[in-house]
């Protein structure tokens, strides 16, 4: 199982990581009544407010006092002073950062010591005040070029990368149309067990084909949702965290890998598809936790679009390079597959919180709250991301 | 439709930019090409990402390049752009890979891998981008 010191460049992860830290509470917002009320017309809160319903529920859920908390990290979305302000927090360690980064953050400050009880916090309001992810004010144009570079083209939008991804992906790998199809219609299956989803309607392949294309390959419901919400969560180091929780989800490992080379040409996403960095981050992972493929109960992958699943499925060794599509088809990853993947619905079907509603359901399914959609005996949880080439290989387990 | 309507898309002008679309301009598009290694870029940049070396020289591209993913947009996200349009990457002979478009005809499945030629196209509004055709 442990891989070879050269896969990270001689150099061999710190065996000390693993559980060195435990999530002890999740919170978030109503995303089902806030979706209602901005399809209404209404805007129900702003990023502040929605992040700081979800730290309130945070607390609850934790069970634990403010003055626990001794580190803060905001969300990308709002300015880290102001939530430290309105959460009434002054903590000796803070940080900015998206959803898998913080997480990360918060294992590593944890472990250098600068923090023992760290609330990460994050909202987003991008579907009341209508954040543009196409055209010329793109989100994220100033920290990643390929956003923008390419727009006298016509070549816009973060569908229109993970379109020409998947266009060579299948080209490369032999793919199909009717493969990718399986994410959706495996996402709704299990959105349609989750209350908490915005959209819960199954669909079929049929569905899926029949469906419009926003950006040839990609039909529309390749696509996340847009919609408005919050998600927070407490991390403690695991000694404190044990103290502190009578359900820790321990944190068994995290491993990363990133690939910029050809970022701004696509190259890293059109001939390589991430698959080298997905590899490290991955075997970096399985290294520190002694963990594996074969050991994890439920994938959850960060799905802007659902080509990331395959992505996923070949990069961090769930199924042999080429051969995501017959996983997809033979093995299976909806409501009674062999690998239960984004078992909330993900960002598809459930509510598009950038991957941190990801970290909830981890912790959710390893506590056995899952209800209808509850993978049973869950003992660890698999989380994968590749936003922009960062890589990235979180392994929760109980 | 009015002109200030069917503005194409401005490209991003850093200070390395402007030689490259200046070469456009002039029918002849020029790419850095690093003096030690000879790698060349694409964005241009102010240095080799490969040996690291400030030396680069501006140097004519042969034009030549293959197709290696394409899609087709049918959403309206720009005036200058109504829907249905394609985008390409091409792999230019010289290494680097190009995001642009297929003039003359849509992509379709089996173009993968397929020769191109860069064609200089003239917008409504006098912007001249760097397009590509099948070749023969
Ligand atoms: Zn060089």
């Amino acid at each position: 199982m442990t891989p070879s010191p050269l896969a990270f460049g001689g150099r061999h992860p710190n065996p000390r990581n693993k559980r060195a830290a435990a999530v002890i509470g999740v919170g978030h917002t109503d995303w089902v009544r806030d979706w209602q009320r901005c399809r209404a017309g209404e805007q129900p809160n702003d990023s502040l407010g929605y992040g700081l319903e979800a730290f309130r529920n945070a607390l609850k859920d934790a069970n634990i006092n403010r003055d626990e908390i001794d580190g803060l990290i905001a969300g990308p979305t709002t300015a880290y002073e102001r939530m430290g302000e309105l959460a009434g927090l002054n903590p000796r360690w803070g940080d900015q950062s998206d959803a898998v980064m913080a997480v990360s953050q918060a294992v590593m400050a944890i472990e250098a010591g600068y923090a023992e009880v760290v609330a990460l916090i994050y909202g987003n309001d991008q579907r009341s005040v209508g954040t543009q992810y196409g055209g010329p004010a793109a989100m994220g144009g100033n920290a990643h070029l390929s956003y923008v570079y390419h727009s006298p083209w016509g070549f816009t939008s973060q569908g229109a990368l993970y379109a020409l991804t998947l266009q060579s992906y299948k080209h490369a790998r032999g793919f199909t149309e009717r493969e990718m199809g399986e994410v959706s219609v495996a996402q709704r299956g299990w959105s349609s067990l989750n209350p908490n989803a915005i959209q819960r309607k199954r669909i079929s392949i049929e569905d899926y084909l029949a469906s419009h294309y926003v950006c040839q390959p990609l039909h529309l419901f390749d696509y996340c949702l847009i919609n408005d919400g919050g998600v927070a969560l407490i991390i403690a180091e695991a000694e404190r965290a044990k103290k502190l929780s009578s359900r820790p989800v321990f944190i068994e490992g995290i491993g990363r890998s990133d690939l910029n080379s050809g970022a701004t040409s696509l190259e890293s996403r059109v001939d390589e598809f991430y698959l080298p960095a997905q590899q490290v981050a991955a075997a970096q992972s399985y290294a520190v936790s002694g963990l594996g493929p074969k050991d994890m109960d439920v994938l959850q992958v960060y799905d802007s679009f659902s080509v990331h699943v395959p992505l996923a499925l070949e990069g961090y060794g769930y199924a042999k390079v080429g051969e995501a599509g017959k996983f997809l088809r033979e093995s299976g990853i909806g409501p009674g597959g062999k690998l239960p993947t984004n078992t909330s619905g993900g960002h598809l079907s459930e509510t598009y919180m950038q991957g941190w509603a990801h970290q909830v359901e981890c912790v959710r399914q390893l506590r056995g709250e899952c209800g209808d959609r509850q993978v049973k005996d869950a003992r660890h949880v698999h989380y994968t991301s590749d936003v922009a080439g960062k890589c990235f290989s979180v392994i929760y387990g109980v | 439709m009015s002109a200030t309507e069917v503005k194409t898309p401005r490209p991003v002008m850093g200070l390395y930019d402007k030689p490259m679309w200046e070469s456009v301009r002039a029918g002849a598009m020029k790419l850095q090409r690093c003096k030690h290694c000879a790698t060349w870029l694409y964005p241009p940049g102010p240095s080799c990402p490969k040996c690291l070396s400030p030396e680069l020289e501006w140097t004519r591209v042969s034009g030549e390049g293959k197709i290696v993913s394409w899609v087709v947009f049918h959403r309206h996200y720009l005036p200058a752009y109504p829907p249905p349009y394609n985008a390409i990457a091409v792999r230019l002979a010289e290494g680097p890979t190009m995001i642009s478009n297929l003039e003359g005809t849509m992509p379709e499945d089996g173009c993968i891998g397929r020769a191109m030629r860069l064609v200089y196209v003239t917008m409504p509004d006098g912007v001249m981008l760097p397009r590509w055709r099948y070749e023969g």
